[in-house]
């Protein structure tokens, strides 16, 4: 076909643009020194990472905290968002409409806005400076996700095998294991992937309500991309994306293959 | 009758939980030592080179950890005013005790800062044994920018601004304020210098101020209107007058001093400076400047100053932080850092009342053949102006060249 | 089961949304202040730093969003039907996806500073001699290094929600087109296209909020003056003095603003699909 070598140029070009941001972050965390104009570092070393992964660089512990952080964010969201995203998909009531405005409100509204006000109040509550502090106001952005994304999955539920397991006799509780939570399982698993994807690139409700005691994996990774150490910060950089590829690895091919973010059609992108 | 006991208590808990400061300040250094173990120390400092950083989090923390049993928790910061704000927050908050903040790695304006607002912990060093290896009959320690320490501060590096260049590029530098104006005059595009309030970039300006001053003498003690309007007049002339020389025609400035050794590593400009002229020697063994760079001081003078850790008014673990402050004062912990390998710094105490092997180390060292000695910088020292100036040139930096 | 995820948001989210519009009204009772007043909506409104930073973030939203909306259309076209390397492009764009802005924010950095790596390779190709040479793609005036950020993260963005789009639409109404005697251009500008118009413009609308309101983007890429505006009102934020606070507080205000109309515009536009979705 005619336009077929022009969609695979086209492709290429794309797959390289894609890809392009990310190779001179790969190649800094290797290199001891790389001045202009070289194009390639002159000297190898293991010296950005042997620092990146030391206990003194607090990229570890930072690692680890983003994660806990994240992880509760995803549980919350969950416990909260599920429910809310059933009563949004499957049922029809006035004010929906004000609902699902509330609930994009926290997603299209800069987070500034949201960050400046949060400080002062979480101060009245004790909050500031704390990770619990951090993961309520990491909430905000991902609650919302979360909802919208079961929604979407409930408005394509039937609830037909509920009602007939209720009717012989199910309870509940076995409702919800067998039945529900099998069928919205796929939903929810790309909820909870956008969830802690929104949380884990949190960077300024962090730094306003972290108060400089919760030190997350951004704050680190922004603190050496300032201090001209480039050679380190390739080498958190490349940490910091890590996790994001290994839960798209993993709930892709949990998901037989197919994209899990092409799944439900409806919810914009991740980090925001 | 229980609920007196539960009043009671509630009253003893914040007394059984950290001394009050009075308390703190009628006790014996061993008593001291003995409050603070098992506690935690939060150390806000600037956290852009991963060699202090190292120096602290590794080397420090561990003689705390093995010798004391204090845990020390590093923060790392861009700019010392946000443990300032921090604090800051707090106190306006009510948080009287128990605050985020320990230990603040700080000097100049942020100490006035803190110091006026009522934020920091004062009139305690004395408790400490190594306050003694301090000279503080020397003005320029007593003295942070002008305003009296009044032992609200402990000293930790003593610096003094430099400059660096490529030897391999530029080969003979100008080494004096006029020869530079005029050098970036002949050498358009090649030179520029951080925005203030960037605090490297506010100590250049300082220097031209001085300069326009014609010497230090007339800017020494307090603020004056006049004579601040006079001097920076001319300074602004001069600053005006090189910006179309400078980098990418002077529309535009670094925005930290960070920037600006970035765009010197890459030969996008000739010169850097820093307060802390060992930062050139760490940049060089990490690879980042090449080894032909060299520094250098102005035969006016460059400014020098010291710079100082500071406990909060509300910092939850006062004894610990004491402690810490204790052991980097000390005389073998202000040699390690010395060495040019750790981080090359420039001691805060005096060499003669330390011990002998000390003064051995210390006269054994070489330095970083990219590292100015401090004792040549010496030579031609400029002291600090008080900081009511810094503000006054900032604000004016901003409205007149900054534009 | 809604009332728990309500309870949360309106809690956390209004409580932080009324509070900054407080102090911008500078209400402070902790500290005396009692009378709300616009002192510091006026003085931002006069301040031309204020209204030079407005306008490089309307710049940066609109040429981002502009930019992002036409690549992303054609590259969601390109990915339609399937060919050799859609396998693989796929998953880039999937990867892009999790990859977080400030780690793509660096590395348009370490590529297209005047000492970055194409830069570089003008040296090596003869170009140019010194870094001064290659043009400010950084740290420009012009925040070419941020718009291309943007366009970098947020094309696969619009991409994946066209592409969903194109999938329910299906290939009917435009074969249906053809059938009529419309051309290729046709059957897609007069059909297709209208149909694809919400999604796109409530994507584009996302697109415009993000842009206009991210802060460490315009931080790492920006040049030093004119800032953009959630830098300004950061900067002021952590001001010492109270008065840049409240004002700092102002400018979140306005942020928040044009956030809003974008939401308006973005619940205009998906909300009756979202609607359509549920029955």
């Amino acid at each position: 076909m005619r336009a077929e070598p022009l969609r695979l140029a086209l492709a290429a070009a794309l797959a390289l643009w894609l890809a392009m941001p990310l190779i001179p972050l790969a190649i800094w965390s290797f290199a001891h020194g790389w001045r202009f104009p070289a194009l390639l570092p002159g000297e190898l070393t293991l010296d950005a990472w042997t620092y990146a992964l030391s206990p003194a660089s607090g990229v570890l512990e930072s690692l680890g905290v983003t994660i806990f952080i994240g992880l509760a964010v995803t549980l919350l969201a969950a416990l909260v968002g599920v429910p809310a995203g059933r009563a949004l998909g499957l049922h029809q009531f006035r004010g929906r409409g004000l609902v699902l405005m509330l609930l994009l409100a926290p997603v299209i509204l800069p987070g500034i806005a949201v960050a400046l006000g949060l400080h002062g109040v979480f101060l009245r509550l004790g909050l500031t400076g704390t990770v619990t502090g951090v993961i309520l106001a990491h909430l905000i952005p991902v609650l919302p996700y979360m909802t919208l994304v079961m929604a979407a999955v409930f408005a394509g539920f039937d609830t037909g095998a509920e009602e007939q397991a209720r009717a012989l006799g199910a309870r509940p509780a076995q409702v919800l294991w067998h039945v529900t939570l099998p069928a919205i399982l796929p939903g929810l698993m790309t909820g909870a992937l956008f969830a802690f994807l929104v949380s884990w690139s949190q960077y300024l409700l962090t730094l306003s309500i972290g108060g400089g005691r919760v030190q997350t994996l951004p704050l680190v990774l922004f603190t050496f991309a300032t201090s001209g150490r480039n050679d380190v910060t390739g080498a958190v950089a490349m940490i910091y994306i890590l996790p994001g590829l290994l839960i798209l690895a993993l709930t892709t091919r949990r998901l037989t293959g197919r994209s899990p973010v092409l799944g439900p059609g409806i919810g914009p992108g991740t980090d925001r | 009758m229980l609920r007196s006991l539960a009043l009671l208590l509630c009253l003893a808990a914040p007394a059984l939980a950290e001394p009050a400061d009075d308390a703190l300040k009628a006790m014996t250094w061993d008593q001291i030592l003995a409050e603070a173990r098992g506690d935690s120390v939060t150390w806000f400092m600037w956290g852009g080179s991963d060699q202090i950083n190292r120096y602290v989090s590794d080397h420090v923390a561990g003689i705390l950890a093995r010798d004391h049993g204090i845990t020390l928790n590093r923060v790392g910061i861009s700019d010392a005013v946000e443990a300032v704000n921090i604090v800051l927050v707090e106190k306006e908050a009510g948080i009287t005790t128990g605050g985020a903040v320990d230990l603040i790695w700080i000097n100049g304006e942020n100490f006035r800062s803190m110091k006026q607002a009522g934020l920091a912990f004062c009139s305690y060093t004395d408790l400490l044994p190594n306050n003694a290896l301090v000279n503080w009959d020397n003005p320029a320690i007593a003295n942070d920018f002008g305003v009296p320490v009044d032992g609200c501060q402990v000293p930790w590096n003593t610096v003094q601004f430099a400059f660096a260049h490529d030897s391999a590029v530029v080969a003979d530098p100008p080494r004096s304020m006029p020869a530079l104006l005029a050098w970036i005059k002949a050498n358009p595009g090649r030179f520029t210098y951080p925005a203030p309030p960037d605090f490297t970039g506010s100590a250049f300006v300082r220097h031209v101020f001085v300069h326009a001053a014609g010497g230090p003498e007339a800017l020494l003690g307090p603020f004056d209107q006049a004579r601040f309007d006079a001097v920076a007049a001319r300074t602004w002339a001069i600053l005006n007058e090189i910006e179309p020389h400078l980098w990418r025609q002077g529309r535009t400035y670094p925005t930290t001093i960070m920037q600006l050794n970035e765009l010197f590593a890459n030969g996008e400009v000739d010169f850097t400076f820093n307060y802390d002229p060992s930062q050139f020697g760490l940049a060089v063994q990490a690879g980042l400047y090449p080894e032909t760079v060299r520094s250098f001081g102005l035969t006016d003078g460059t400014l020098a100053n010291t710079n100082y850790t500071l406990i909060p008014f509300n910092a939850p673990n006062k004894a610990a932080a004491m402690v810490v402050q204790n052991l980097l004062l000390s005389g073998e912990e202000q040699l390690h850092k010395a060495r040019p390998e750790v981080w090359g710094a420039s001691p805060a105490i005096e060499l003669s009342r330390t011990a002998p092997e000390v003064q051995a180390g210390f006269a054994a060292l070489t330095g970083h053949p990219s590292v100015v000695p401090a004792a040549e910088l010496a030579r031609a020292a400029l002291p600090e102006l008080q900081a009511d100036w810094l503000t006054a040139i900032e604000a004016g930096w901003l409205a007149e060249v900054g534009r | 089961m809604l009332a728990p995820a309500l309870l949360v948001l309106g809690g956390l989210f209004l409580s932080a949304l009324g509070l900054t519009f407080l102090r911008s009204l500078r209400y402070m009772p902790a500290i005396g202040l009692t009378e709300p007043d616009l002192a510091a909506y006026a003085a931002i409104l006069s301040s031309p730093d204020f209204l030079a930073a407005l306008g490089l973030s309307l710049w940066i939203a609109l040429a981002s969003t502009l930019i992002s909306a036409a690549l992303a259309l054609g590259t969601a076209l390109l990915l339609r039907r399937g060919f050799a390397g859609r396998g693989p492009l796929f998953f880039l764009i999937q990867v892009n996806l999790t990859v977080p802005h400030v780690v793509g924010a660096i590395g348009i950095l370490y590529l297209f500073s005047q000492s970055g790596f194409f830069a570089r390779l003008a040296h090596a190709g003869g170009l140019i001699d010194r870094p001064a040479e290659f043009p400010a793609l950084t740290h420009d005036p012009f925040a070419i290094g941020i718009i291309l950020l943007y366009v970098w993260k947020e094309v696969p963005f619009i991409t994946l929600i066209l592409l969903a789009r194109l999938q329910a639409i299906g290939t009917d109404p435009e074969a249906t087109a053809r059938s009529l005697g419309a051309t290729r251009w046709q059957a897609f500008a007069h059909v297709l296209l209208p149909m694809l118009m919400p999604a796109l413009l409530a994507a584009s609308a996302l697109v415009f909020a993000f842009a206009f309101g991210a802060y460490e983007i315009p931080l790492l890429l920006g040049a030093h003056a004119p800032r953009a505006l959630p830098v300004l009102a950061w900067q002021g934020f952590t001001d010492v003095d109270l008065a840049a606070r409240a004002e700092a507080m102002a400018m979140a205000v306005i942020i928040a603003l044009v956030g809003a109309a974008m939401l308006l515009a973005c619940a205009r536009l998906a909300l009756p699909a979202a609607a359509r979705d549920a029955r």
